[in-house]
């Protein structure tokens, strides 16, 4: 059982939201009341005389407040000039109580002179962008590339199948808003926060603010979910400046309006998709991606460059033209919304290939199976596959999909989609472990995100390879300045990155135990509360085995490093952009059944099926209430979650009540198969598995949708009344 | 505006919380006044279920009500259902059946469980259970576990 | 940046949060009630029943009322049963009445729809007055007490009225209260054969894209149509009711009322739902739900189907 269950469910840990300090003031955010405009004055005055505002930072301060910043150009702290999105912050205030901060920050004045608002990328380019399209103001990212002989293969095709998708923004909705305390102890910079990603928060901070890393300290809070979306700086610089401003701890937390309107999360796309067939087989495909990345600054492209590969699959591909145009909107910027945009570009890509075995009367499962990879295949930019489970997905698969079709009633369907993923095994991670008399201790700067992959994942693999109860091992947090670095808990990497640092500590922490006693190799036991080193039938306490100084350190120290090298991609088929590697992949083939109510267009979901290449299940029930919420929160993206701008920028439908998030009884019964024994670069074979899940679920349901009523519906959410309009009932 | 000093009676305890403003929410007086941060501020709108706290006896919002009018009638927050028997099988039940992940939504799925299976008269089955937690929101565990919960629950309240 | 699409505007930027504040007074009696709302300025103070909606517009920056007057410690809590009526106070949160066996076997429509208000931790403050007060188009209670003929009792300076639903209901957020009434008890004359569906894109704590409640009443004309989820409000369509003549009518009859309801309803296009869907969907509810209603009547041995 997980360590931190317990204190949690009886309310006893402190997340980012309940973070306080002594003389705590708390801010407010003053936001653009437009999507695009220039700031012609802006006063901060009328805000500083309200009761209660002890500070107020905008543009002008920053200067003051840290003379010797280096800030950065390209993303200041505050618009200096253009506001790029509706709620953009353009100042803050801090007072002593949260309602005075917000009646301050309304009483800031500001002028704004309006710009003209490009709010969806249909109206930028109503037509798919041509070769002068590049040079538009609004291509902030252009990838483009190429292998094989791509027109040979579409001019000699017997078919080809040519569709659009569309996909709508989507929010991660952690039911904790973001929320940091900044506050000034002896000169340093200290921000407590609910994140991700404490180090990278730490460089990121540093760098908008343009000051040393050195000046400043980080240390997480425990986390109220994250979903990619508390990631880098964000509330964080705002903090610190009014901390900085006031000489007073800081208190700045979202409320759920800002949350949605501050965005940094999936945005709308459009995808076309084309592909050739020969005798059945797919043998080229060009893909066109038009992604919205909001108000995203100048060529930061790896949103596309990372999405577009998604839209080639898991499959052999012949020869493919790929083109992806990152453009910028008057939104809030694009951000990581778990397994960024693949459940947008699977949805697409999956609908498309599933369409196409329909249209040449091949069972939808045998075709992907037909075409999917193998070990030691080569991904579309030439990288190796390594053990991967897709086939044996794609045949447990069909036998579950036989049984479900036997009796299906009428008006069901049953849909089937795949998905890749690549596990960040590549970011780097380091670990600490102190071997004490009477147990073990981890020490990390990551806090625990709900995954488990910290405070359970860690401590299993340290526990596997010491041998020593799960009681007697505890994982300790720290801030950056005392935890040993590590990239974050993202990219599904925790147990599979640094999974292997703590392998690698535990180990040499055997190693040294084993030397001491003058064996190969011990395990530890633990007897009466205390550690005893076990080498054959030798039994000695630890206790015994440490030095002076170690006995007054409080016990034996390791350390484990992980820095993985990035697979690299064939640099001759990218002809512009940047297009990112894939590393440890892992697949997912889920199943799903449905049943249209042909009168209203409503989808129920009946059951769902994953087949999910784990590569090695190190805790099943950590594991398998991943794939569940991975299900239950991909079933929102293809349902009922989408964020709608109005043409003016604006988002309206800021809150819970028309952002619709699964209940508890949308969550249809859910069998969780796990492949394993195609294992992973994690220790003992695993593979990330925070973000697989999620990957198939939008194109399972459209699938089944198809197979229920024999009409695709190209746009996501699956509404009612879209699949309302699909099915010509109005 | 009142000036009067603000009483509740919170866990079984009458805690003067001084003078609380007429607006401000049960909520907040709860989490910045009281210091029982075990009730978590969710989306403040009444669609999460985060901040659900019993009013008497009931499962209510605390994000939607206003602390000066709930002063006749006892509060029990996250931190009072942990210290009796039904809250502690509900709290133990969550923790074995994996359906604490992040835990920021798990006080209030425990509040609304524990008064539910706390009513005297009937003891409700699984399927009204699970009814009784319509709205409370999870984003990480996809309540499958959470069901799992309840009937382990269910099973361990005599 | 500035070209033929700048130009200078004056922006107001609403606070929004919880930054409003009032007083709150909560009187202990109706007549004090009464005497409190009478002496407030006009738009100045703001009835405070459960809460939960008008919290919520407080928050959202659409209400700031300088004084809010809590209904909570006046003696409406109630609901009792006057041979075959029922009574029920302003101010009786809805989850009591959910937990009733007699409403669910008795008024099987306005069950269903208080089981579609939000969720059980908000139905434990909200109650039927605030929704009549408040008279909100996305009610999911006011198609069904428009549907039952319930009747509602307004205490005011110059005593006690009791009115028609469809005439205490005006428009969007505006009913015939007068500025120092308060809605004392909703009565629902009698049990009655009953149903209320909707269309949502989920299932639970969501606005309904239209709700159509419908009832059979004791007394002729019997048959009652309302929908839900229109502009400016809930409202019936007597030209729908018209097409049924039995207490039973044919799958035909049920058709052609439901596509009389399609046809003479007025809809909009919002964020929830365009209008052409609206219509399409009534068109089907109203159908599903006669149907129902049929099924729930009486037999030789009690209604043949209760609510779920």
């Amino acid at each position: 059982m997980r360590s931190d269950a317990e204190p949690k469910a009886r309310g006893a840990v402190e997340y980012g939201a309940d973070l306080e300090a002594p003389g705590m003031l708390w801010a407010a955010l003053v936001r653009s009341p437009v999507a695009h405009g220039r700031i012609v004055h802006l006063d901060l005055a009328p805000a500083r005389k309200m009761p209660g505002v002890v500070a107020a930072v905008g543009p002008d301060d920053l200067r003051t407040l840290l003379p010797k910043a280096a800030l950065e150009a390209e993303r200041p702290v505050f618009p200096l000039q253009e506001i790029r999105y509706l709620g953009e912050p353009v100042a803050a205030v801090a007072a002593q109580t949260l309602a005075q901060a917000r009646r301050a920050a309304a009483a800031v004045k500001l002028d704004v002179e309006t710009l003209r608002v490009d709010a969806r990328i249909e109206d930028i380019f109503p037509e798919w962008p041509s070769a002068a399209s590049a040079h538009d103001p609004h291509v902030v990212g252009h990838v483009h590339a190429r292998y094989g002989d791509v027109d040979g293969k579409f001019r000699t095709a017997d078919l080809v199948h040519s569709e659009t998708y569309r996909t709508s923004g989507v929010h991660q909705v952690a039911i904790e808003a973001h929320a940091c305390l900044a506050e000034i102890r002896d000169g340093t910079f200290c921000i407590r926060s609910s994140t991700q990603t404490p180090f990278g928060m730490r460089e990121d901070v540093a760098s908008v603010l343009g000051i040393p890393e050195s000046k400043l300290l980080v240390e997480g809070s425990w986390v109220g979910g994250g979903f990619g979306g508390k990631g880098s700086a964000f509330l964080e610089p705002y903090a610190l400046l009014l901390a900085i401003a006031s000489g007073r701890p800081v208190k700045l937390a979202l409320s759920y309006a800002e949350e949605f309107e501050l965005g940094r999360t999936t945005l709308p796309a459009i995808i076309r998709l084309d592909t050739a067939v020969s005798r059945g087989r797919m043998v080229g495909r060009r893909v066109r991606l038009l992604l919205d990345t909001g108000a995203s600054l100048p060529g930061r492209d790896f949103a596309v460059g990372y999405s577009i590969g998604f839209l080639l699959g898991p499959y052999r591909t012949e020869a493919y033209e790929i083109e992806g145009y990152a453009l910028q909107t008057n939104k809030p910027p694009f951000g990581p919304h778990r397994a960024p945009f693949a459940p947008q570009s699977v949805f697409a890509l999956e609908s498309h290939i599933d369409g196409l075995a329909r249209r040449l009367g091949t069972d939808p499962i045998e075709f992907r199976r037909l075409h999917a990879w193998r070990e030691n295949d080569r991904t579309a930019y030439d990288q190796p596959v390594g053990p991967f489970g897709l086939e044996a997905g794609l045949e447990a698969a069909a036998r579950t999909a036989a049984v479900w079709r036997t009796g299906l009633p009428a008006g069901h369907g049953i849909g089937v989609a795949c998905g890749f993923w690549s596990t960040g095994v590549g970011a780097g991670g380091e670990a600490r472990l102190f071997l004490q008399p009477d147990g073990l201790v981890i020490l990390e700067g990551e806090r625990e995100i709900g995954n488990g992959s910290v405070v359970q994942g860690l401590a299993i693999v340290a526990q596997r390879v010491l041998g020593l109860p799960a009681s007697a091992i505890r994982v300790q947090y720290g801030d950056t300045a005392t935890a040993p670095f590590d990239s974050g808990v993202y990219g599904s990497r925790t147990l599979a990155a640094l999974g292997q640092a703590v392998e690698k500590a535990a180990r040499n922490l055997e190693k040294s135990l084993a030397s001491r006693v003058g064996v190969p190799e011990v395990r530890l036991e633990l007897k009466n509360g205390q550690v005893v080193v076990v080498a054959g039938r030798r039994r000695q306490k630890l206790v015994d085995l440490l030095t002076p100084a170690e006995r007054a350190a409080g016990g034996l120290e390791s350390h484990g490093k992980h820095y993985g090298a990035e697979k690299k991609v064939d640099a001759s088929r990218v002809l512009e952009g940047t297009v990112y590697p894939y590393n440890d992949f892992a697949a997912s083939v889920h199943l799903a059944e449905v049943e249209v109510d042909r009168e209203t267009g409503h989808i129920g979901v009946v059951r769902y099926a994953a087949f999910q290449d784990v590569g090695t299940a190190v805790d099943r029930t950590s594991v398998v209430s991943q794939v569940e919420g991975g299900i239950v929160m991909g079933l929102g993206t293809a349902l009922s979650e989408e964020m709608m701008w109005t043409p003016e920028g604006r988002l309206a439908n800021p809150g819970l009540l028309d952002y619709r998030l699964p209940r508890i009884r949308d969550a249809p019964p859910i069998h969780v198969d796990l492949i394993e024994g195609f294992a992973g670069a994690g220790p003992f074979g695993a593979k990330g598995i925070g973000e697989p899940p999620i990957i198939p679920v939008p194109a399972a349901i459209a699938n089944a949708v198809a197979d229920a009523t024999g009409t695709r519906v190209f746009e996501l959410p699956l509404t009612p009344e879209r699949v309302a309009r699909a099915l010509k009932l109005l | 505006m009142t000036d009067a000093p603000l009483t509740l009676n919170i866990n079984g305890q009458d805690r003067r919380l001084g003078a609380v403003p007429d607006a401000e929410r049960l909520l907040d007086t709860l989490r910045w006044r009281a210091g029982l941060k075990g009730t978590k501020e969710g989306c403040r709108t009444g669609d999460c279920g985060a901040c659900t706290v019993l009013v008497g006896g009931e499962p209510t919002l605390s994000c939607l009500l206003l602390s000066r009018e709930v002063t006749d009638e006892p509060i029990t927050t996250i931190e009072g259902v942990a210290t009796v028997p039904i809250g502690r099988a509900v709290i133990k039940a969550f923790a074995e059946a994996g359906a604490v992940q992040c835990g920021y939504c798990t006080p209030g799925f425990v509040v609304a469980l524990a008064a539910q299976l706390g009513r005297s008269t009937t003891r409700p089955d699984v399927e009204t259970l699970i009814d009784g937690l319509e709205g409370n929101l999870c984003r990480c565990t996809g309540y499958r576990a959470i069901e799992r919960a309840v009937e382990l629950a269910r099973k361990a309240v005599p | 940046m500035s070209g033929p699409f700048a130009h200078r505007k004056a922006i107001n930027r609403r606070p929004v949060g919880v930054c409003v504040s009032f007083q709150l007074v909560q009187p202990a009696t109706p007549d004090e009630a009464v005497g409190l709302l009478a002496k407030a300025p006009a738009g100045e103070i703001s009835v405070l029943g459960g809460g939960t909606d008008l919290l919520f517009d407080i928050d959202q920056g659409r209400a700031s009322p300088r004084q809010v007057l809590s209904l909570r410690k006046l003696p409406w809590r109630y609901a009792r049963w006057e041979g075959a009526t029922l009574v029920v106070g302003s101010t009786l949160p809805l989850r009591a009445l959910e937990m009733d066996r007699r409403v669910q076997q008795q008024l099987p429509g306005l069950w269903e729809a208080i089981r579609d208000v939000g969720s059980p931790a908000l139905r434990s403050r909200a109650t039927l007055g605030g929704n009549v007060g408040r008279c909100a188009p996305a009610s999911d209670l006011l198609p069904m007490l428009i549907a039952l003929d319930a009747r509602v009792r307004i205490l005011g300076p110059s005593g006690v009225r009791e009115h028609p639903i469809d005439l205490v209901l005006q428009e969007s957020r505006k009913t015939s209260l007068g500025p120092a009434e308060l809605i004392e008890s909703i009565i629902f004359p009698s049990a009655a054969p009953s149903c209320y569906v909707w269309q949502r894109v989920q299932p639970v704590n969501d606005i309904s894209q239209v709700g159509v409640a419908t009832a059979f009443l004791p007394d002729a004309p019997h048959w009652r149509i309302a929908l839900g989820g229109l502009q400016p409000r809930a409202r019936r369509l007597s030209e729908a009711e018209a097409v049924l003549r039995s207490a039973r009518p044919t799958h035909l009859e049920q058709e052609l009322a439901a596509q009389e309801a399609a046809r003479r309803a007025e809809f909009v296009t919002d964020r929830r739902a365009t209008e052409s869907y609206r219509r399409r969907l009534v068109a089907v509810m109203v159908r599903r739900a006669l149907q129902t209603t049929v099924e729930r009547m009486p037999g030789p041995r009690g209604p043949r189907k209760a609510a779920r």
